[in-house]
């Protein structure tokens, strides 16, 4: 691979752009394909195969060829309200995996950036929030400050915008009570019922990183099972 | 969806570049049966042997930085190797998951 690609596919990544790399396995020469970029001359007769490894999201072999196509994905936004102890860890693990946390929190002294260091906090209340932020059926929320005037209407939003995965940290009885609310406010059962709460998978620990992890877990295992 | 994992490793390899070091990508591109890791993954290695990253559960990593030293050696810029199941009382390099891999090495030039 030339430097050149290289440094182009790390750019790329950089701008969350969408493509794939297409490498001849026999002359080792590669190029980077996009949506709508015109192919190198040798690329284009195996145009339609590429589109379809692209549509896909898969990575191969061009069958009876010897064409390798690799795809890069968008990484996956996840929307954490609550800039608290946990979110810290959640920061943490989420370095090695395909998500880009945003971080929302109201109370400046917890958003900070001594806390949160090269993160993008929004200092902002959830409904101001989300207009700074493109949200879709490709999105996950987590709430964590089981304050009911800042997670409310985040999970609001979330259940409009029917993100694919939302959960809300809180006890079961705080999760009662905030199930209630929501149902004062409009939304029916079926989707107050998509509301992971308490949040994150049953590991048995109640330290902050041990409730990150189990909700990181919770989130990889939820987008996976995602269409 | 596939990759909810970024292991950053072409990242890594561009820092090896800046590094005045020499690196060979080495990256699943076919799999049959039972393999430990899925085709797009990758491995970087150096003139020296140092490696990050994984194409298997640590059965091939072996063979792998040897045969990317071998290509900075003779200048190649790429080379396909295939990897079958180990036959378990030789001390050979195989998989012990019965697995095949092929794997692509490609200097970064």
């Amino acid at each position: 691979m030339k430097l050149q690609t290289l440094k182009s596919i790390i750019e790329k990544k950089k701008n969350k752009s969408e493509f794939a790399i297409i490498t001849n396995l026999t002359t080792g020469e590669s190029e980077i394909f996009e949506k709508n970029k015109q192919l190198s001359k040798e690329m284009e007769t195996y145009s339609s195969q590429i589109e379809e490894f692209f549509k896909s999201k898969k990575n191969g072999v061009i069958e009876n060829t010897e064409i390798f196509v690799e795809t890069y994905v968008l990484p996956i936004k996840v929307i954490v309200v609550g800039a608290v102890h946990i979110a810290q860890y959640l920061v943490d693990f989420a370095k090695s995996l395909n998500f880009e946390i945003s971080i929302i929190d109201p109370r400046g002294y917890f958003a900070s950036e001594q806390r949160f260091p090269d993160m993008k906090i929004i200092n902002k209340w959830p409904d101001e929030a989300f207009k700074e932020i493109e949200t879709n059926e490709n999105t996950a929320l987590v709430a964590l400050t089981h304050d009911p005037k800042i997670d409310d209407p985040a999970l609001q939003h979330a259940l409009k915008k029917k993100f694919y995965y939302i959960g809300a940290l809180g006890s079961k009885k705080t999760h009662e009570n905030r199930c209630q609310r929501l149902k004062e406010a409009g939304f029916s059962d079926e989707q107050i019922n998509l509301i992971h709460g308490p949040i994150g998978i049953k590991l048995g620990g109640r330290s902050a990183p041990e409730i990150a992890l189990s909700i990181i877990a919770q989130l990889v295992s939820k987008t996976y099972n995602k269409k | 969806m596939k990759n909810s994992f970024d292991e950053k490793i072409l990242e890594e390899a561009h820092d090896w570049v800046k590094a005045n070091q020499k690196v060979v990508l080495a990256t699943v591109i076919q799999t049959w049966g039972s393999s430990p890791r899925q085709v797009g993954s990758r491995m970087i290695v150096n003139e020296k042997g140092d490696f990050s990253g994984s194409v298997s559960g640590g059965c091939v990593e072996s063979a792998v930085v040897r045969e990317c030293i071998g290509l900075i050696k003779d200048n190649k810029p790429c080379k396909k190797i295939e990897f079958k199941v180990s036959n378990e009382s030789a001390w050979e390099v195989g998989l012990a998951c019965g697995g095949e891999i092929a794997v692509y090495l490609e200097q970064v030039n």
